[in-house]
């Protein structure tokens, strides 16, 4: 069978069927809440240890996304969101590094199904137009029809393409990676898988920092001055 | 299937020539700019990462073909 289209449910949540993907979300998602409560349980205005770095962090991210989107108050609102979306990602990514990911039935990153990445990409696509509209208004809507409304099929076509390549990119590159790991493990299981592990950090890293980037240009260009 | 076999290394090697020849030559310009002027470095470098980003994309298209093709043998 090919990887990463294992159907193991595990249980059923009312309707919903809860598998392995949903699992591992959960966990990536308590790893982050768990670590960011510890650090900003005890908040001092010195900040000592967890609470530096991850002030360092959210400083950095937001200068990041201020100088990406020109905008400081369009940046300060979407920062949160797109800080997420990069922790998630990027722990998700590097979920495949665990021992027994890809190998294992009902192991593997989230990220490496495609499920996982469209949604993040619908989340980013719906982003992008409530930014467009708190920004703008109605006004807004005249994007669409710049610089003329001929151009109209081609703008629409380009919204959904936008989601669409989010979704492909991480979704491809993730599962190729993970891909290539699971072929190395079944034809020289030890030491040479590890050249590509130590590749897959770095595209890991890479992966979060595009997806995050890109979300950050897209909701920019709509919230933006351009029209 | 000997045909689905050969279609799927087409599309990743092929799909892989047009993706490495942009990004080499987006890349170089990129290294270009910064030798030139190292104080627009940040600018330049997320604007490069951003085009690799969309190169690539293509380029997963193709190896997202391949993989299809490859579970579709036997």
């Amino acid at each position: 069978m090919l990887f990463g289209m294992w159907d193991s449910v595990f249980f059923h949540l009312g309707p919903i069927p809860v598998d392995h993907l949903v699992v591992t979300e959960w966990a990536i998602i308590a790893l982050v809440g768990i670590i960011s409560f510890l650090a900003t349980r005890k908040m001092q205005l010195i900040p000592t240890g967890l609470q530096n770095g991850f002030e360092a962090v959210i400083l950095f991210t937001y200068d990041f996304f201020t100088q990406l989107m020109d905008e400081e108050h369009v940046a300060k609102k979407w920062a949160p969101l797109l800080t997420s979306f990069f922790l998630f990602i990027l722990i998700s990514n590097y979920s495949g590094l665990i021992p027994g990911a890809a190998h294992v039935e009902g192991f593997q990153p989230p990220t490496s199904n495609w499920n996982v990445t469209m949604t993040l990409a619908i989340i980013t696509f719906f982003s992008v137009h409530i930014a467009g509209f708190s920004e703008h208004g109605g006004h807004y809507l005249h994007h669409f029809v710049s610089p003329s409304p001929l151009m109209l099929p081609l703008n629409l076509v380009e919204e959904v393409a936008h989601p669409l390549s989010l979704t492909v990119r991480l979704f491809g590159n993730i599962f190729g990676e993970e891909m290539v790991i699971a072929f190395l493990l079944f034809m020289a299981p030890f030491i040479i898988p590890t050249a590509i592990m130590g590749l897959s950090l770095l595209l890991g890293a890479i992966q979060a920092v595009v997806f995050t980037l890109l979300s950050a240009s897209y909701i920019g260009a709509a919230a933006g001055k351009g029209h | 299937m000997d045909m689905l076999a050969l279609g799927a290394g087409l599309a990743v090697s092929i799909s892989g020539i047009g993706g490495g020849i942009g990004m080499g030559i987006a890349g170089g310009k990129a290294f270009e700019a910064i030798a030139r002027q190292p104080e627009v470095g940040g600018d330049v470098r997320t604007l490069l990462f951003i085009t690799l980003a969309f190169i690539e994309t293509l380029t997963i298209y193709g190896l997202l073909i391949a993989f299809m093709l490859v579970s579709k043998i036997q």
